[in-house]
């Protein structure tokens, strides 16, 4: 059986000030998966994600997802940024900004209601940050805010989710209660997509992976393509790191 | 209160709320310099607009400087995307050049045009209300209070069907533009009223009237909550405060309304800095002398649960032991003793068995790591903080 394609990237550049930062990349990601993007720092992982859900605009390059244009999917895809991505002095609370990820079905100008307000604190429920709804977002620790931004996905009731280093900063209980959700989310249907940093739990937590740096160095199944080879291609030293155990 | 004092006032106050609503969000987007830039760089805008029009309200002539207005921010954006310089250097390139140029078309046309480069900066309240407008015949009140009323009449109409988009653009720019809130939109949008808004404002008030009563109420607001709603009403009573108390204050001194009322903007902020209870410097000062004192007793508590030879607990040895001074010693006896964290008999300190529950718990969050639960422990054993 042929597996339903999730997301299709052909041939994309993406360039800040006319310097290519992602060459040429082609990417298929098929349905179902939990994926993981691994690359150095500054390898262009972000700018990936920010490019396929439209934030950046490519120079050279299609994107779709499910078939059509982002622009028609956007309802079937929810974004999580990478945490440093926004002030959180701003004044608001966790539950807000959890609110924030029903805007979208929403549409312009419609306000949020008591639909909303509920689908928001289910969602906080499921990621354990209900007691701190009323909280200001600049007292919640690290671990926490990355929960609040997880329960803004969550939210959005996607089929696609792209998480930009969901696990930067967290302790070991949030980063297991973290991919048990993604986990349940791939037992769902859903296609999962996460930029990732540990490579020591890439086996343990992805069945998919992409290799990334400014070019796709591989992607596939991670019993099929995660070893040293690819490794190396990818952070140019000479990676050995005993994965196998 | 003459007709004229009211008029003056109520001006100068819708013009405090029109700043004020898109001053929150410059503001919260760290662009606070976008308005000086904008406030300046409208100049020569108006200068062409009276040429054509001839009106210094015309709308149109609104129009045509709320687009240099624009110009402005798309030059600064366009030199900063070349990555050469860094934002505040590319609005310090553009305003002045554009400023400048006005200057020189009111310069060479001083003649004809009844317009002089102060009277665009400070503006003056005083006068606003002599312009009336006339509706076949009629006078229904001054120029400055109907073009200023109709642009708060539409910022408000756009705050209110647009706040949930400024929001999460403004906090989240990556996330609105996957949700499909198109950021740039929104923030043309925001400069569009910005703009209109300066220009509406400048001649009853002055352009360095206009960025004051934009940003300060804002910044003064941002000290004291963390409610975005809450921050825009704040926002908007601080700046009619400033307006009217700006207004007795000139009339007091016999002094320029435009300059009193940013002094008093000035002096609310300064004030709330000082004062505001959790950003103020006051407060975090305190809090900070607070946590070291606490700090200290957590020490001192744990020096008494690891030594049980009582040379190590006798009073008169503590600060040899321990290395303080002896006003530093006291301070922290006296505050463990209040908290009935120690009892001491025959001079010599032991713990209570609060003392030991608090500091078992205590040594507990700090090898896991988990210092911030600390605070909330303080919470619940103290009867008097540091
Ligand atoms: N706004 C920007 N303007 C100019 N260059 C940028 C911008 N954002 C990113 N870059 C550059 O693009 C490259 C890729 O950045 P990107 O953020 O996608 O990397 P990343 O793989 O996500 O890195 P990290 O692991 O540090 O998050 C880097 O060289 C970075 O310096
Ligand atoms: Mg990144």
């Amino acid at each position: 059986m042929k597996q339903k394609i999730a997301v299709q990237v052909d041939d994309l550049t993406v360039a800040y000030n006319y310097k290519p930062v992602l060459w040429d990349i082609d990417l298929e990601i098929p349905e179902g998966v939990l994926m993981a993007i691994v690359g150095p720092n500054g390898a262009g992982k972000s700018t990936l994600i920010k490019s396929i859900l439209g934030i950046l605009k490519p120079i050279a390059g299609s994107i779709s997802v499910y078939g059509k244009p982002y622009e028609k999917q956007r309802s079937l895809v929810a974004y999580v940024p990478q945490k440093g991505s926004v002030d959180w002095d701003f004044p608001t609370t966790a539950l807000d900004v959890v609110m924030m990820g029903t805007y979208g079905s929403l549409g312009w100008i419609k306000r949020p209601g008591q639909k909303e307000k509920k689908a928001a604190l289910e969602a906080l429920e499921k990621v354990g940050m209900l007691p701190f709804k009323n909280r200001q977002i600049s007292q919640l620790s690290g671990g926490q805010q990355q929960r609040i931004f997880l329960a803004r996905a969550l939210v959005q009731d996607a089929s696609i989710y792209f998480m930009d280093e969901p696990f930067q900063g967290v302790d070991a209980s949030t980063e297991i209660a973290i991919i048990n959700i993604l986990k349940a989310l791939r037992k769902a249907g859903k296609t999962v997509i996460v930029v990732h940093h540990d490579l020591q739990t890439v086996p343990e937590y992805f069945d998919w992976v992409t290799f990334l740096n400014v070019k796709k160095i591989a992607t596939g199944p991670v019993k099929d393509i995660f070893n040293d080879d690819n490794l190396t291609k990818t952070y140019g030293i000479n990676y050995k790191v005993s994965i196998q155990e | 209160m003459s007709n004229a004092q009211i008029e003056i006032q109520l001006i100068a106050s819708l013009v405090a709320i029109a700043c004020a609503i898109p001053g929150t969000f410059l503001v919260l987007r760290k662009m606070a310099m976008i308005s000086d830039a904008i406030s300046h760089s409208i100049l020569p805008g108006i200068v062409i607009g009276f040429f054509i029009t001839q009106d210094l309200n015309s709308p149109l002539l609104i129009l045509l400087a709320a687009l240099t207005g624009i110009i402005t921010v798309v030059l600064v954006e366009y030199i900063q995307k070349t990555g050469l310089v860094k934002e505040d250097t590319a609005i310090g390139l553009v305003f002045p050049i554009l400023f400048s140029i006005g200057v020189i078309l009111i310069a060479k046309n001083a003649n004809d045009v009844h317009l002089d480069v102060d009277a665009v900066l400070l503006g003056e309240l005083a006068f606003a209300p002599f312009d009336r407008l006339m509706i076949s015949g009629v006078d229904v009140g001054p120029k400055s209070l109907w073009i200023i009323g109709s642009i708060l009449v539409i910022t408000i109409g756009l705050l209110i069907a647009f706040f949930k988009e400024l929001k999460v653009s403004t906090f989240d720019a990556g996330l609105a533009a996957s949700l499909g809130f198109s950021p740039a939109i929104l923030h043309y949008g925001l400069m569009t009223v910005s703009s209109v808004t300066t220009v509406g404002a400048f001649d009853a008030v002055g352009a360095i009237l206009v960025v004051a009563l934009m940003i300060a109420p804002a910044a003064t607001a941002y000290l004291l909550t963390t409610n975005l709603k809450r921050m825009l009403v704040y926002s908007v009573c601080f700046g009619i405060f400033s307006a009217i108390s700006g207004y007795w204050l000139a009339h007091w001194l016999d002094a320029s309304i435009a300059g009193s009322i940013t002094t008093m903007l000035g002096l609310l902020f300064l004030t709330v800095y000082l004062f505001a209870p959790n950003k103020g410097i006051i407060a975090v000062l305190y809090r900070e002398k607070q946590q070291r004192t606490e700090v200290l007793l957590i020490t001192f508590l744990l020096h008494l649960k690891n030594h049980n030879d009582e040379r190590e607990r006798h009073v008169n040895h503590l600060n040899e032991h321990i290395n303080w001074q002896k006003v530093r010693s006291k301070t922290i006896l006296d505050l463990a003793l209040k908290n009935n964290m120690i009892s001491i008999g025959n001079k010599i300190v032991s713990l209570t068995e609060k003392g030991d529950e608090f500091t078992t718990q205590a040594i507990d969050y700090i090898i896991t790591n988990e210092d911030a639960q600390i605070e909330h422990m303080k919470d619940d054993f103290f009867l008097f903080r540091g």
